[in-house]
């Protein structure tokens, strides 16, 4: 999928993918019994979610995981780890959060209380990987972004940011 | 660029990228301070005790709905210390367009040469060309006494002849005029390459 212009990356995620990866998230959320389920790309930008997350601010919790995943990245570069650490797991004393990544783009973070056995949260999160892996691989939207960036949609956002950004 | 065709919603990453205390969080501020509430969301800022980032600071934007679709922007700033060099590339990961905020100051032309270096290696990995990468200047602090003129700053720094904007941003000046600058330039950048 993610398509290469001039080194910048333009991912579109197609209507198809977006519902297998809701119902990935779905079926992994229920299974855990986690607090919530997020997924994420690596530049921190959330693509879908599940559970209850009305007093998590989800947006800012991508930003700050994609972060924390990359800078471990860095981390393993560091110590002659050639692959990323696969996972990254945050213990508190009421919640933990589990980020793993999903290929080179994407990654998941498991949020569940701690009284949840880490061991099942590990069993179904790496069926999930696979699952949506393979949903992001073999998805491919027939949309090109010419269908969303059209000839006019540079003027309309120019005057669009003119009047919602004023000095 | 990361689409979502089901919500049609169009996400763009910019960072603000420059020195130390050249004024990217100062940016942030205040346009966090001057958009309405409904098209913006918190602004966490990772400081140090000093209230110097030492991670990033975050900040996502949204405009009214373009013929159904919807932009946000997450906006992101970098560390400018020269210590946190790791840091600045963990943040640049996925970017679409970059500010590079630079210290109009004379005493901080150095500082500006080296992060504008840094800079450049740091897209240059990721794929990315300086002189096809969407981005601009801002040459801030053009209030303070000992500022460089335009042209020599141009002379030195602008070798990419990209957009460039004057700026004062603890007062807001050339804030939004920068930021409009390089998203038009995103969106201008991924029609010209089709």
């Amino acid at each position: 999928m993610p398509k290469k212009i001039d080194g910048s990356k333009i991912t579109i995620l197609s209507s198809e993918q977006y519902e297998a990866v809701k119902k990935c998230l779905g079926e992994l959320y229920s299974k855990t019994k986690a607090n919530a389920v997020l997924f994420a790309d690596i530049a921190g930008q959330l693509i879908g979610e599940r559970g209850d997350t009305s007093h998590i601010n989800t947006t800012v919790l991508a930003a700050l995981a994609a972060a924390d995943f990359s800078a471990t990245a860095e981390m393993a570069k560091l110590v002659g780890e050639e692959a990323r650490f696969k996972l990254l797991f945050h213990e508190g004393e009421k919640n933990n959060v589990y980020l793993t990544n999903v290929g080179d783009e994407y990654f998941l973070i498991i949020i569940f209380q701690s009284n949840v056995a880490l061991g099942m949260v590990r069993v179904y999160t790496k069926k999930a990987v696979e699952a949506l892996d393979k949903i992001i691989k073999e998805g491919g939207s027939s949309k090109t972004v010419t269908d969303i960036i059209d000839d006019d949609f540079g003027e309309l956002l120019a005057n669009e940011l003119d009047s919602s950004f004023k000095e | 660029m990361y689409i979502n065709w089901a919500l049609q919603q169009i996400n763009l990453k910019i960072v603000y990228y420059g020195p130390g205390v050249s004024g990217k969080t100062t940016n942030l501020l205040y346009i966090h301070s001057k958009v309405a509430p409904e098209l913006k969301g918190e602004l966490v800022s990772l400081q140090t005790q000093e209230d110097r980032t030492i991670f990033f600071d975050f900040l996502q934007l949204e405009v009214g709905k373009i013929k159904g679709k919807k932009p946000k922007f997450n906006l992101y700033t970098v560390p400018g210390q020269v210590y946190y060099a790791y840091s600045r590339k963990v943040i640049l990961n996925g970017v679409d367009g970059v500010v590079f905020v630079a210290d109009s100051q004379f005493d901080r032309l150095e500082a500006n040469l080296e992060t504008l270096n840094d800079l450049e290696n740091n897209l240059k990995q990721d794929g990315h060309k300086m002189d096809e990468f969407p981005w601009v200047i801002q040459y801030n602090k053009r209030d303070l006494p000992n500022v460089a003129p335009i042209p020599y700053l141009q002379l030195k720094l602008n070798k990419y002849n990209v957009p460039y904007f004057e700026a004062v941003a603890n007062k807001g000046i050339g804030v939004f005029e920068t930021l409009k600058a390089v998203i038009n330039l995103v969106v201008a950048n991924v029609r010209k390459k089709l």
